[in-house]
């Protein structure tokens, strides 16, 4: 074997990064290239009666307009492109193009909007009561895809009792065994109303786009984690069949869900390229990345668990209400309760969900959709149940850990590994939990010490997606990769996995990817952790095709049966025979000589339509090797993370200083281990900012956005964290995955908020926020014993 | 189609707007009540606003009185409803019911702004830039930042906006060897200084600068938006000091965001650069 | 709403000081003096602002530096805050304003940022800066102080009409100094006290210095009196890096062994100005500087707040600032 995983290497765009080469979406440039700028709604939700843009067309270099009634119209809720209805502030009216992005601007400022406001909510509770606000004007809920409006009655929000949350009727629930008899069964029962808020992505990349067409395809360079898996919707977006877009993404500047998907404001330059006949460059900036970009959504929760004295928890009953914005938005409630049914395997569940619609940014997936909130809910409330019953904090958690057996989600499924109790044990040891634990509570001053675990989960692999290796007669491996580029190498990593099996010099392969022309497999996004189990099964199915046409072409050529051969130093030789071989070069030669599916002039009938297309524009140039991963999958795939922290809080200024964390991962085995070790440690980051300092603030009021701004949101840097981080990965194989990889992404970020939080909790005596960020203002209030200034279940507060 | 296309001025050698046919006559286009309507807005909550500080609000109430005497009759029933107890919802009812519209971009008042002058008074736009050790002539406005003009003038896209406000540090240059946030600077300031970007750090035979290898051998970058940036304030710190402790590399590197979190693996690049330079 | 991209203007690089004085003379509040220029491109970007001209202070040789006078210290307005943090000088005799320039915002800014811009910087109420047509703005209202408003980060003291607070690291410290600002314009020169330099916006809401239009801040002078005594600064912000105070203290103090003679401590970000905490500096001359004393100065700091929906915290906090630049 070539002997490549597990070790650390230099991914192959890591060298355009460091020396600027690499090119984003905003740093391609062609001749004639027009800017084009958004008109943005001012209001909350209001209606577009009428647009003067008279003296914006007289002006010197403005070029044209582009309108909704221009666009495809989406339906329902779904996310529009340009709508004369916006639903939030920031919501694009129109675009203007121009010659130059001033100009644009100014012509913006010069046209006259006829607005009709609209009545609109900030807060999902002020949506559920009767005769309350509706964020969009045919209801304030999305049930399967259409808008209803769903109302909650006084009795709701007055049994809900001071500070809980009402549990009216819910849009979707769920449960398994019996709740009454697990609670009867319990020796402590908590019941805790939660609120976790909804924050912004804050790539560093604003999602810029550039788009020309020419020979009547449409061009578009845009920032997508995904490559293959955007490229149908995008070319929905625009109106074209997807032969017709050639769609470039080489590098994302940072997506964490907000850009796994199509979505439609790419689409715009395309429209307005279209219309104009010139290219076009919309740059978003970082404001309008907050306006309009996504945000995760927010919970107001309840939450009632059940102990025996031993810890274990025997039943939950969990009522999730989601802020989901104003569109179709995100399903993270459902991944909630989902993911407390494997991270805490109650003996007993019950899940009720309501999404409620508001009039902020779109929602969407956010590193840990749901599983990541509900950590932060859930976890200081185990801490809560193992004081009062004197149980250790990671020892409550080790109880109810999942194990192999563990059965997932409302369907019961199975899963392929879990091995949470050896990330808490190992963890535990490497941390010096014990000692560490001693000294919670030490004061020095007025800072005083805490320490916390916490934990997370995401499903983390899916199969069924193709994967496509060429082997060419300069006898170079290329592996042509889908999935997109993230930022995590793993599109790197799992394309290792061809050469492994290929047995070929890493030196003498090429990653073929960030460009659709060139030939791209069909494959999932790049995200919900899902690479590193669904990219390694992909690429070892193409490679092992292309192994058996290697094989084959031997015989053919050299005599024998296919099974007589084996390949070794980039040849296929005869086994007892290796004088008897073929390079790899000659082989690809050879397929192209002989054809057919050597060729890839046929390929198999279950690869997708866009591998085809990929197929055949490379068919007869090498030996290609082609297939869906048709391997089996038995269950569900958990990735599995626990975090382990120590801190020092001050009780004069609330100020928090992190003085050790450690991550660690239930990934299955390490493919990449400094990969591994900055995606813990860099999820860490995101989860600190999480529990502590990301905020999303509106105005009830006027349902304006407080924080726009990098200062105004704080995500978190340098000095904010530890200086120097720890991780540790407990390598055990997954039995589904071919090298034994499962993804990790999501839950590192997850399980590092969740120790902060019980951190805080823990040096703050025990007082827990039920709430998330948890700012200073919140910690010196419970240090000088005041009250908080926002209500129990108020949200956008914060 | 509601759309307006018109020509490039000098584009395509029709220099008169041709508006499409489908643009609504002036007499048909909306009326504009821009005026009325945010005076409207704000009357409304001027009036909140003097009953919260009813004890010292003076100022307010003249502003209501004011607004009394000049508010147009269209808006006057709604108006009564500020006066009594108000909310959100009877507001939204009250501009439905009487009709009135607000202009987009006086919801929140517009800023001033004023166009662009026809000549530029001070500055010579036309200027010699030092850039990477090269003298490079380029036309710049008196408004353009450093960043727009490598970027979109001298085509070196390896310095990234990240926000343009001077607060993730993408576009940190060095300038005369310190770092500062490109998208933030006037061009015009740094007329005769020596720039150094991203793309100016490789030796000519391609050797990487050793802090751009240590990034690569720490996998400091990830999803790369930000590295450039971290490049450079990394290059300014070892010019300034070559011989940083870790904490000291921290404070030098606090004004550089990476959201994908990598400021452990940057800093142990920092310091791989430091011990090998 | 933001807008993006700045409108045109003309550029003025004058090289002299006279030059420039004439500069800002003839366009007056149709001018704009750019120093450090990180905040005012925000503006111009924004569109919050749009000058007719921008006057760049850059070329001002004669307004960077950092120079001993026969009384003192004196600091040019365009020196920038590496400078006042990194001075030999200022470390020794005056550290609360090098400590107090370190904790502003980032290095990058630091390396542009100047004292004078510091000191002038408009403030950061969000509503404001979202450009809404507040009084502050021009306008009729407040935003930040209605019913529902979001106001964590405003005032607790001095309200009028707006609630802003003062944004500035180092202008703490200078009032706490008893700085004196030099400013010029073309009928002359004028030195005013840091204590009456910042406007209170009972006075002019829509300033935040008393600098008229045609004025330029040419330098801060710093004053003997407080050279070398014991300083304490410290800010509060939800980050440790680009951020602005939730309150900050600067504070010095005379001692005689473990007596206090003398102390003069300035709160930001719980005004719109600069607070100066007269009552506290004559409640604790004369006593012990220790834990009990520091208690009392606590409670009197925070005499006299009226705290808003969002930010009753500030007043424990404000109280520990206090508490702890008095402990010592």
């Amino acid at each position: 074997m070539a002997d490549l995983l597990g070790k650390d290497y230099a991914p192959p765009d890591i060298y355009g990064k460091v020396t600027g080469r690499a090119k984003y979406a905003e740093d391609f440039r062609r001749d004639g290239m027009l800017f084009c700028r958004l008109l943005k709604s001012p209001m909350p939700h209001c209606r577009v009666r009428g647009v003067d843009a008279t003296a914006a067309l007289a002006m010197d270099g403005v070029v044209a307009i582009l309108r909704a009634d221009e666009v495809p119209e989406q339906a329902g809720p779904a996310n529009n492109i340009l709508t004369d209805e916006p639903h939030f502030v920031g919501e694009p009216i129109l675009a203007v193009a121009a010659v130059t992005e001033t100009i644009a601007q100014d012509a913006i400022d010069a046209i006259v909007l006829d607005l009709e406001p609209l009545p609109f909510c900030v807060d999902p509770l002020e949506s559920l009561r009767p005769g309350g606000p509706n964020a969009r004007t045919d209801g304030n809920t999305v049930v399967s895809g259409e808008v209803q409006e769903r109302k909650w009655t006084e009795e709701d929000f007055a049994a809900a009792g001071e500070g809980q949350l009402p549990m009216g009727e819910p849009g979707t629930e769920w449960s398994y065994g019996d709740i009454d008899a697990g609670f009867a069964e319990a020796s402590i029962i908590l019941d805790e109303t939660f609120v976790t808020a909804g924050t912004s992505h804050h790539s560093m990349e604003p999602r810029t786009a550039m788009a020309y067409w020419e020979n009547g395809k449409c061009y578009l360079h845009a920032s997508t984690q995904s490559q293959s898996f955007v490229h149908p919707g995008i070319a929905a977006y625009i109106g074209i069949e997807p032969e017709d877009l050639v769609y470039i993404a080489e590098y994302c500047g940072g997506g964490f869900g907000s850009k796994g998907g199509p979505y439609p404001l790419l689409s715009i330059p395309a429209h307005m390229s279209r219309k104009v006949q010139k290219p076009v460059l919309m740059r978003i900036s970082r404001s309008e990345e907050y306006f309009l970009g996504s945000a995760r959504p927010g919970f107001q929760g309840r939450i009632k668990m059940g102990f025996r004295d031993d810890g274990r928890i025997t039943a939950i009953d969990v009522y999730i209400v989601q802020e989901n914005g104003p569109n179709q938005g995100g399903g993270d409630m459902n991944a909630a309760a989902s993911a407390i049914s494997i991270v805490y395997t109650p003996l007993n569940m019950r899940y009720r969900g309501m999404s409620v619609l508001t009039n902020t940014p779109p929602r969407g997936a956010q590193r840990g959709p749901g599983q990541n909130q509900m950590a932060t809910a859930v976890e200081p409330l185990l801490d809560k149940a193992a004081k009062q019953l004197g149980l250790d904090q990671v020892a409550i958690r080790h109880i109810n850990a999942p194990t192999h057996e563990s059965l997932y989600g409302s369907n019961r499924s199975g899963i392929t590994s879990a091995y949470m109790r050896e990330a808490l044990e190992q963890g535990a040891e490497r941390f010096g939990w014990e000692e560490r634990r001693a000294r919670s509570g030490e004061r020095n001053g007025s800072k005083v010490r805490g320490v916390g675990v916490g934990q997370a989960f995401h499903s983390a692999g899916a199969s069924g997606f193709d994967g496509l290796v060429v082997l060419t007669p300069e006898g170079k491996l290329n592996i042509h990769s889908g999935v997109g580029n993230l930022g995590t190498y793993s599109y790197s990593t799992t394309s290792r996995v061809a050469a492994e099996v290929l047995k070929c010099d890493w030196e003498n392969c090429e990653i073929v990817r960030g460009d659709s022309s060139r030939g791209l497999p069909w494959t999932l996004g790049q995200f919900g952790s899902n690479t590193s189990f669904t990219m390694t099964r992909t690429n070892f199915a193409a490679a092992n095709d292309a192994v058996r046409k290697l094989k084959e072409i031997a015989a053919r050529r050299l005599g024998g049966s296919a099974s007589d051969y084996d390949i070794g130093n980039e040849t296929v030789f005869a086994r007892g025979n290796p004088g008897r071989r073929l390079t790899y070069a000659q082989a690809a030669q050879a397929a192209i000589e002989i054809g057919g599916e050597y060729s890839g002039h046929e390929v198999p009938d279950d690869i997708n339509a866009l591998t085809r297309r990929a197929v055949a524009g490379l068919a007869g140039t090498g030996l290609i090797g082609v297939a869906r991963d048709n391997l089996p999958q038995t269950g569900m795939v958990p990735a599995l993370a626990a975090g382990f922290i120590e801190i020092e809080l001050d009780m004069e200024t609330g100020g928090i200083e992190i003085l050790d964390y450690l991550g660690v991962a239930d990934c299955g085995t390490v493919l990449h281990p400094q990969g591994l070790s900055t995606q813990i440690k860099g999820g860490g980051v995101m989860g600190f900012g999480m529990a502590i300092s990301e905020r999303h603030v509106y105005d009830r009021h006027w349902g304006l956005p407080a924080a726009v701004g990098f200062y105004q949101a704080k995500p978190l840097s340098y000095l904010d964290v530890p200086s120097e981080m720890d991780w540790h990965a407990v390598d055990e194989p997954d039995p589904n995955n071919p090298v034994g990889s499962k993804g990790i992404g999501e839950p590192v970020m997850g399980c590092s908020a969740a120790a902060l939080l019980c951190a805080i909790s823990d040096a703050l005596g025990g007082h827990y926020f039920n709430r998330i960020p948890v700012m200073a203002d919140m910690i010196i209030n419970v240090a000088s014993e005041r009250s908080q200034s926002h209500g129990p279940l108020q949200v956008n507060t914060q | 189609m509601v759309g307006f296309v018109k020509s490039v001025r000098g584009g395509d050698g029709n220099d008169s707007p041709k508006l499409a046919p489908d643009v609504p006559p002036a007499a048909k286009r909306p009326q504009s009540v821009s005026a009325e309507t945010s005076r409207y807005l704000f009357a409304v909550v001027r009036s909140r606003y003097t009953a919260y500080h009813a004890s010292s609000a003076s100022d307010g109430s003249r502003d209501v009185s004011e607004m009394d005497s000049s508010d147009s009759p269209g808006t006057t029933v709604a108006f009564a409803t500020t006066h009594s107890s108000w909310s959100r919802r009877d507001f939204i009812k009250g501009v439905i019911a009487s009709g009135v519209s607000v202009s987009g971009m006086s919801y929140f008042g517009a800023g001033c702004t004023t166009p662009l002058p026809a000549q530029t008074g001070g500055v010579e736009r036309l200027l010699s830039l030092t850039v990477n050790g090269q003298v490079r002539r380029v036309d710049v406005l008196p408004g353009e930042t450093l960043a727009m003009t490598l970027r979109y003038k001298l085509g070196l896209t390896g310095t990234k906006l990240g926000c343009d406000r001077g607060e993730c540090g993408a576009c940190t240059v060095l300038i005369d060897d310190v770092n500062y946030y490109s998208c933030s600077t006037l061009t015009h300031r740094v007329r005769d200084r020596e720039i150094t970007t991203v793309e100016g750090l490789e030796s000519p035979d391609g050797t990487l600068h050793p802090v751009q290898q240590a990034f690569v051998d720490e996998l400091g970058p990830q999803c790369g938006f930000c590295t450039s940036g971290q490049v450079m304030s990394a290059v300014a710190l070892l010019r300034a000091n070559p011989n940083p402790t870790r904490q000291e590399a921290r404070e030098a590197m606090a004004g550089n965001l990476c959201r994908c979190g990598a400021y452990d693996h940057y800093l142990n690049g920092v310091m791989r650069a430091v011990s090998e330079a | 709403m933001m807008k993006d991209m700045m409108s045109g203007f003309e550029l003025y690089q004058p090289a002299d000081v006279d030059d420039a004085i004439q500069l800002i003379d003839r366009y007056g509040n149709r001018g704009w003096k750019l120093a450090g220029g990180y905040d005012s491109l925000d503006w111009f970007k924004n569109r919050g602002k749009g000058p007719e001209a921008v006057i760049d202070l850059e070329g001002l040789d004669a307004l960077k530096g950092i120079r001993e006078t026969t009384d003192g210290v004196e600091i040019g307005a365009l020196t920038t805050l590496t400078e006042v943090e990194r001075s030999p000088l200022l470390r020794d005799r005056y550290g609360l304003l090098a400590d107090a320039a370190r904790r502003v915002a980032s290095p990058q800014i630091r390396n542009a940022g100047t004292l004078g811009g510091n000191l002038s910087q408009d403030t950061r109420c969000w509503y404001y800066r979202y450009g809404v047509d507040c009084y502050r703005a021009g306008g009729n209202t407040c935003y930040a102080a209605a019913p529902e408003a979001m106001n964590r980060e405003h005032a607790l003291f001095g309200a009028s009409r707006c609630v802003a607070v003062t944004p500035s690291d180092t202008a703490p410290a200078l009032v706490a100094l008893d700085a004196e600002m030099v400013v010029r314009n073309a009928r002359g020169e004028r030195v005013i006290p840091a204590a009456d330099f910042f406007m209170e916006p009972s006075v002019d809401i829509q300033r935040m210095t008393v600098l008229d239009p045609d004025d330029l801040l040419t330098a801060i002078r710093l004053p003997a009196s407080w050279a070398g005594a014991d300083f304490y600064f410290e800010k509060v912000a939800d980050r440790k890096s680009w951020d602005f105070a939730l309150v900050s203290v600067a504070a010095a103090f005379r001692t005689s062994g473990a007596q206090i003679d003398e102390a003069s401590i300035v709160c930001g970000a719980v005004q719109c100005i600069p607070r100066r905490l007269h009552d506290v500096e004559v409640l604790i001359s004369g006593r012990t500087r220790n834990e009990e004393t520091a208690a009392l100065a606590g409670a009197e700091a925070i005499r006299g707040a009226e705290p808003l929906d969002y930010n009753h915290f500030k007043i424990p906090l404000m109280e520990n600032l206090v508490k702890r630049a008095v402990r010592g």
